[in-house]
């Protein structure tokens, strides 16, 4: 076990020591008269009895059990004898008149500087301290990727309890267990649940519905049988040497054989089974807890009745109660969903509390179930299954992001808990081992299970289009784990009653542990070795989306032809209700029949003006301002690939860490880009934050699956604000700067304000450059051998950094301040490295960059006169496709057009390259589009070579190039605002115009 | 085929669409049935009409292209009961052991793709989809954002830069759906 875990261990053990004196503490003061009584009061930490008189909390049945039940405690006598007694005891006779309304009875009070007061607090800290500290074991695990690999975490949780529970235990501390079916039931489940049903693939669930009822409803009712009735026949024959009645058997076995939603999540969100097997299973685990409550509590009934007084009619209310409890339920949650749906439609002015509701609605199902004895489990699904569909098209996008993470934090926050205080749970001294019971309950549970899916699927396949296959029921019969609502449905049942209670416990604690830590570990080595499908997770194209319905309204159509009332018919008529009378009242701005097209063509767009903002921002020539996004998106599509996985060619050339290159984007490709950043901001919403993409690990959400909410006319509003506003701002600075660029050594194309304004480190460089008397045209061939010099040897990192490390003391000795770093050999080879230096360093020009001009493509294309040229010998609005093409697929003919300009481009990138030590990697990448002009220029023997040299790039090392790459530029990019970019854009575009 | 004067088939065209289908006589006898129902002339073939009838299928968005599948088969403007079966059996679950040329994935593919394609040039051109989506999205959504999504869908299947959808990048398009499960009805297996 690593160090993280023990930690955890110790502190919670030395926590829970402190709270053990404190609870002594908290009998002890109290007044004579209820001294007594603390022999029912509570033990469990979570539990606060401390705010209720004691005699109030018979009327609570779960407080007055333990962990094994109910257990009887006394004051008990070695509190003494601890270090910090005397401290505490001070400390809490000083708190206690402030507590209490005695307080008058004491006599001199002084005032305290400081003082404890631990008491006051021990209930909440506790529990603040439980979760902290089953969190931190969470995290321990998953930094020992070996450990999280071979278990479930499930079981290391268990494990963690255990320990914490031995330590517990040999510390004589009295038995503090957390779990008691209250805390359980009503804490801890609900948020498991609710993250369940609101997250629940609707469609699956319900085309596989059938099947589902199937198995929860015959499946748990078979089993329960079963199992009850053949441990009541074993029992007969004197196996177990104890009295087993009928009647508590099949009480036990009704608890026992109910699949346990809880561990059927934990493990099967780490098996990644595909997703008929995953529903089928999970569904059952759902809904099969109507049936497991049922059953509970009518052989509960039943025997605290005695078998004698059962009459048929009690039986047949118990089926009766079946029905109304599993259709009770269904309805409370699918009436508060439909609530919630309502309320949140008017949410529009006070955004912040919408995750409010759907939270405290979803639990007041639950709760408004469990008032009326109905399956709280089924209302809780049930509402979150039907609130979804309307909560989402009325909440904010924050919104939904909260709503999202709270339940996944949430839920995942009480699984943890629930398998560590099981893990807590498990050590005590009140346990009855009966081995043959044991062992024959786990034979049954298993035998029957797989009895059951075996016949159940043999009769769901005669209706199932989708043949349940061998593979396939082997998985679902395997995965029927049992959990902690078994054990905290064994802890309910009263001893009184049921003598055997004890026994059951012990028993349901087995059988829990067989199938977390046995079938849970062996699970997974399983479904790979019988090749069961995996799922794949993806979202759907915008092909995929609207063929996808187009298939149902076929089906739908069809099946009405035939005249057979099927799926496609049910779910199509429920939709045209759904549409036409449901979600104008509960959705605020309804839009149409298809709002599943719609939003998952606003997140694919977004999703590609991201894409398309950070890669490619500047290949495209001339966008003429008219054409729409799917224009550009056509474009881009063109170069292969679309979606996903861009190709390695088009990623290579995609980033540029070699900022400074941006200093040479002349003003006219600047200018497209602005256009094209116009169309980008006009049709979609500014490009959040960049959050480093690749650096997600599968512990974060991904922001891309949030956006889906688009706001046009506020982002406009502020953009022609700034942009009016910068665009005074520049002219001034332009007059400002008009004598700097004389200087430029680049005459033929004119620079305008924005450009200059960015441009000193550019200028400064070709001032250098002029004093050692080279110019860009004369040089040309100098410079076209320099560049596939340094491409030849990008291999070796020493070579290149040579000419930085000699350049850059010449800079420095101008008396800039450049901020241009010295890249040492580290830096070089570890390119993410700067991304510190732009971080820590000063408010840097860079800043003053849109985000989308620092892309690769510059350096290969936009070379500005290769712009300005190209813009005299062809006319300006060519075909967008045509250029496209031409830029992206580095063919050697459409760049013809070019060369003229190419030469003066690379000039300038060799200076940049010289200055700036690019990395290896991006300049094999940055020279590979260009490779087509230089042929052209005639020096194709080194090109060639350096072609092979290339070409040699396998995927993977392009993959870990770009990789590397991503970082720096993530932290970089995310540096420009929006509006910053805008206002360069925009102002950029105007001086253009009076140029 | 059906015949004017009588309800019944007759063994040898049960067995000759039964070959030409895979459905099985029960199949055949219960969707006769279910024709003769649906032909309210009683002359033994089904004009558009009658299709329309149906209250479900004249409110689908759909249900003018998909009783259209049914004609373009024919050539005419009556379907027989033949043809009727054809239509039908490329709805037909795919079974590995015993393939057939009309539920095949490619056919049912073929089917969907013949939804958009209006003017039967085996592509879909942004028009014929922007057609379908205003039957299937309706009047609340505003014009420019149909040509988006439309202009989009394209862009994304479009594989040889020809502003349309073939075929082939159609199928390209849903290689990941599960297309014989989607477009199976249970009780034509």
């Amino acid at each position: 076990m690593d160090f993280n875990l023990l930690t955890a261990i110790i502190c919670l053990f030395s926590i829970n020591l402190v709270h053990v004196d404190a609870s002594s503490y908290e009998v002890k003061q109290e007044p004579p008269g209820h001294v007594d009584t603390g022999e029912n009061s509570m033990h469990g930490p979570i539990v606060d009895n401390q705010d209720l008189p004691t005699d109030l909390q018979k009327p609570y049945p779960g407080k007055s059990f333990g962990p094994m039940g109910p257990i009887e405690r006394t004051v008990s006598d070695d509190i003494a004898g601890r270090g910090n007694d005397e401290n505490l005891k001070g400390v809490v006779k000083d708190g206690y008149p402030v507590l209490s309304s005695t307080s008058s009875t004491k006599p001199l009070r002084e005032y305290e500087v400081l003082s404890v007061e631990f008491q006051r607090v021990e209930t909440p800290f506790i529990i603040g301290i439980w979760i902290f500290f089953a969190s931190l074991a969470k995290i321990g695990f998953h930094m020992t990727p070996k450990l999280s690999k071979i278990f479930p975490e499930s079981c290391l949780l268990i494990v963690v309890g255990v320990v914490v529970g031995v330590l517990l235990f040999q510390a004589d501390s009295v038995h503090v267990s957390p779990l008691t079916p209250d805390t359980f039931f009503l804490y801890m489940l609900p948020p498991i649940i609710l993250d369940a049903g609101y997250f629940m693939p609707n469609r699956l669930f319900f085309d596989h519905l059938g099947t589902i009822l199937l198995f929860a409803v015959l499946g748990t009712i078979f089993n329960t049988l079963s199992i009850g009735a053949s441990l009541w026949v074993l029992g007969k024959s004197g196996l177990f040497r104890c009295e087993t009645p009928l009647l508590d058997m099949f009480l036990f076995s009704a608890l026992i054989s109910a699949v346990d939603p809880v561990a059927v999540l934990a493990v099967f969100e780490e098996i990644h089974v595909n997703e008929i097997l995953y529903i089928v299973v999970f569904g059952e685990s759902l809904l099969n807890d109507a049936v497991t409550v049922v059953l509970y509590h009518m052989f509960e009934t039943y025997s605290e009745m005695g078998p004698s007084r059962i009459t048929y009619t009690d039986i047949l209310s118990g089926l009766a109660s079946f029905v109304v409890v599993a259709i009770g339920g269904t309805i409370i949650g699918v009436i508060w969903g439909f609530a919630t749906g309502f309320v949140t439609r008017f949410t529009d002015e006070v955004r912040v509390i919408e995750p409010i509701f759907i939270f405290v609605m979803a639990y007041l199902a639950y709760l408004n179930a469990e008032i009326f004895h109905m399956s709280g489990i089924l209302a809780i699904t049930f509402c979150g299954i039907t609130m979804k569909n309307y909560v989402e098209a009325n909440i904010s996008h924050k919104s939904h992001t909260t709503v999202k993470y709270t339940m996944k934090m949430l839920s995942s926050s009480s699984e943890t808990i629930i398998f560590m205080f099981l893990g807590v749970a498990t050590v005590n001294n009140a346990h009855v081992w009966n081995t043959w019971f044991v062992l024959m309950t786990i034979f049954f549970c298993s035998v029957y299970r797989i009895i059951g899916v075996i016949v159940l699927t043999a009769l769901a396949n005669q209706f199932r289009l989708h043949k349940l296959d061998k593979v396939e029921k082997f998985v679902m019969s395997y995965g029927g784990l049992r959990g902690a609502v078994a054990f905290a449905l064994v802890l309910l049942i009263d001893p009184k009653h049921v003598p055997l209670q004890p026994m059951f416990v012990t028993t349901t604690i087995a059988v829990i542990y067989f199938t977390v830590f046995i079938q849970g570990i062996t699970i997974k080595p399983l479904v790979k070795i019988l090749n069961v499908k995996r799922a794949e997770k993806r979202k759907p194209t915008m092909n995929e989306r609207i063929h996808e319905r187009i298939m149902d309204h076929i089906m739908a159509g069809i099946e009405d032809i035939v005249g057979k009332h099927g799926n496609y018919h049910v779910r199509d008529k429920f939709k045209r209700f759904d549409n036409k009378f449901i979600r104008p009242f509960l959705v605020r701005d309804h839009r149409g029949a298809e709002p599943k097209i719609l939003e998952t063509y606003s997140k694919l767009a977004m999703k590609d003006a991201l894409d398309y903002i950070r890669r490619n921002a500047s290949t495209i020539g001339n966008i003429s301002g008219t054409e729409s996004m799917s224009a550009i998106f056509r474009n881009y599509s063109n170069t292969g690939q679309f979606n996903g996985s861009p190709s390695c060619s088009q990623l290579e050339s995609g980033w540029n860490i070699d900022l400074q290159e941006l200093e040479y984007n002349p003003s006219k490709r600047d200018l497209t880009d602005a256009r094209i950043h116009h169309l980008l901001a006009e049709e979609l919403c500014k490009p959040y934050k960049r959050h480093r993409r690749l650096s997600y690990s599968r512990h974060a959400v991904n922001d891309r699956d949030l956006s889906t909410q688009v706001n046009y006319k506020m982002h406009m509003n502020i953009r022609r604000m700034m942009g009016e506003h910068k665009h005074r701002h520049k002219r001034s600075k332009k007059l400002a700067k008009d004598g700097k660029q004389n200087h430029v050594s680049f005459p033929e194309f004119q620079q305008n304000g924005s450009t200059k304004l960015f441009s000193q480190d550019y200028m400064n460089d070709v001032l250098f450059e002029s004093e050692n008397g080279e110019t860009g045209k004369p040089n040309k061939e100098d410079w076209e051998s320099a560049i596939t010099f340094t491409a030849r040897t990008s291999d070796s990192g020493n070579q290149e950094t040579q000419p930085s490390l000699v350049r850059i003391p010449q800079r420095e000795s101008e008396g800039e301040c450049f901020r241009v770093t010295t890249p040492t050999a580290t830096e070089t080879m570890l390119p993410w490295k700067r991304e510190d230096d732009y971080d820590s360093g000063k408010p840097i020009q860079q800043n003053e960059f849109p985000a989308w001009c620092s892309n690769k493509e510059y350096l290969a294309y936009s070379s500005p006169s290769a712009t300005f040229l190209g813009g005299i010998e062809q006319p300006k609005f060519q075909s967008v496709i045509g250029l496209f093409r031409r830029d992206s697929a580095t063919s050697p003919s459409g760049i013809g057009s070019q060369d003229g300009e190419e030469d003066s481009d690379k000039s300038r990138t060799l200076q940049n390259e010289q200055n700036y030590s690019p990395l290896r990697d991006s300049e094999t990448s940055r020279r590979s589009p260009r490779r087509g002009s230089m042929m052209e220029l005639g020096s194709i023997d080194s090109i060639s070579k350096e072609k092979s040299n290339n070409g040699s790039h396998s995927l993977p090392e392009c993959w870990n190039a770009q990789r590397l790459r991503l970082t720096p530029f993530a932290s970089s990019s995310k540096k420009p605002s929006l509006s910053t970019a805008l206002i360069t854009s925009s102002s950029e575009s105007s001086d253009f115009e009076e140029d | 085929m059906g015949n004017r004067s009588s309800l019944l088939l007759r063994e040898e065209e049960i067995a000759q669409i039964q070959e030409a289908t895979g459905f099985t006589p029960n199949q055949i006898e219960r969707l006769y049935s279910r024709f003769t129902s649906l032909d309210r002339g009683d002359c033994g073939t089904l004009s558009r009409e009658d299709f329309l009838r149906i209250p479900e299928l004249a409110i689908n968005p759909l249900g003018e292209r998909i009783v259209n599948a049914f004609f373009e088969e024919s050539g005419n403007d009556r379907v027989n009961f033949l043809q009727f079966m054809q239509v039908l059996a490329h709805f037909r679950p795919v079974k590995k052991n015993n393939p057939n040329r009309l539920n095949s994935r490619q056919e049912k593919l073929k089917f969907a793709f013949k939804m958009y394609d209006l003017d039967n040039d085996d592509l879909i051109s942004k028009d014929e989809l922007l057609a379908i989506l205003h039957m299937m999205v309706g009047a609340n959504i505003s014009e420019e954002q149909l040509t988006s999504i439309a202009e989009r869908t394209i862009v994304e299947a479009d594989e040889n830069g020809d502003g349309m959808i073939s075929f082939e990048e159609f199928c390209k398009a849903l290689e990941r759906t599960d297309v014989e499960q989607k477009m199976s009805i249970r009780f034509l297996s």
